[in-house]
């Protein structure tokens, strides 16, 4: 037996990621909420009511979309993953959750910090610059240094070359944003997409003897 | 053999059976995994794998449950507290053993 007990954990962990449901649900489904938020965003303006709506709404979305995005990728493994390669629990404690929401709200003030003094300049849309470092970072730190999973180094590199190269492109920001989380959208889509089209080839539903 | 190295022959025999390390291991890494995961993660046969959590659910290292997760059925594994404390105390047992004569190994070498 060649396998040590962290690989063994680390085998474990990276089950999550191995139908791909994670990129397709979660990252797909709240980039592609974004995306639209922000382009409904830029269609409304930022002086209407609805625009004011959409802004202040958007922390209640995040934080809820981040709650619901495990219910909604359990309920997709249980249909198609279980009863391929077995059902796994994962623990989910609270505070663990609860970190996770912390993180994203500081991470939001330093952003939001960091827009304000860069704004000053007015030079580069510091906006979609900063989303994908901090996209690529975290998912640089959580999906490839933390549980080994490969493919999230060309996620994470893209959330960084998206964001800086969009900051430079000169479209105005809101749509910049927009077409930002549209691209990180369809990136997680296309590699979710990929990564369940090898799994389902590669484990046929069991038929019964 | 010193009395430090002799410790290693009071492992805990149950846990220390390879597939069963591998079982424990699995379990330890999540709340709780189903029979067809643990058999695709070890290479067991259905039946070595059945015989092998028997024999831990027997000294209260695994709790077994058959469960429905919709409407699929499965027999959920989960590893105790019990069998938590046996792991982690056979891997500090482990551990050391593994230091203690990595020590005398690099003493005889000087």
């Amino acid at each position: 037996m060649k396998d040590n007990f962290s690989d063994v954990e680390q085998r474990v962990k990276r089950y999550w990621y191995v139908d791909g449901f994670g990129e397709l649900v979660g990252g797909g489904g709240m980039c592609l909420i974004l995306a639209i938020y922000f382009a409904a965003q830029q269609y409304f303006g930022d002086n209407s009511l609805l625009g004011s709506l959409l802004q202040v709404s958007l922390f209640f979305v995040l934080v809820g979309g981040m709650l619901f995005v495990r219910r909604l990728i359990n309920a997709a493994k249980l249909r198609v993953t279980y009863p391929r390669t077995g059902y796994v629990e994962y623990a989910q404690p609270m505070n663990k959750r609860l970190m996770s929401i912390l993180s994203a709200v500081v991470g939001m003030i330093m952003a939001m910090t960091f827009i304000f003094i860069v704004r000053q300049f007015n030079r580069i849309d510091a906006m979609v610059a900063v989303s994908g470092t901090v996209m690529g970072i975290i998912l640089y730190v959580k999906q490839v240094w933390s549980a080994k999973v490969k493919r999230f180094y060309i996620l994470s590199a893209a959330a960084v070359l998206y964001g800086v190269a969009l900051s430079v492109s000169g479209f105005p920001r809101g749509y910049n944003l927009g077409l930002f989380y549209g691209l990180m959208s369809l990136s997680f889509m296309v590699s979710g997409g990929l990564t369940l089209k090898r799994y389902l080839d590669e484990n046929p539903l069991p038929t019964e003897p | 053999m010193s009395d430090e190295l002799r410790a290693v022959t009071t492992l805990d025999r149950l846990i220390h059976e390879p597939a069963r390390l591998l079982i424990v291991t699995i379990l330890s890494s999540a709340v709780s995994a189903d029979f067809l995961f643990l058999q695709r993660e070890t290479g067991l046969t259905k039946g070595n794998l059945s015989a092998h959590l028997s024999k831990l659910e027997e000294a209260g290292y695994v709790e077994i449950e058959k469960t429905f997760k919709g409407k699929l059925p499965l027999t959920v594994c989960k590893l105790t507290s019990t069998g938590q404390k046996a792991l982690k105390a056979y891997r500090e047992q482990l551990q050391d053993f593994m230091n203690k004569t990595s020590q005398n190994q690099s003493r005889r070498n000087q």
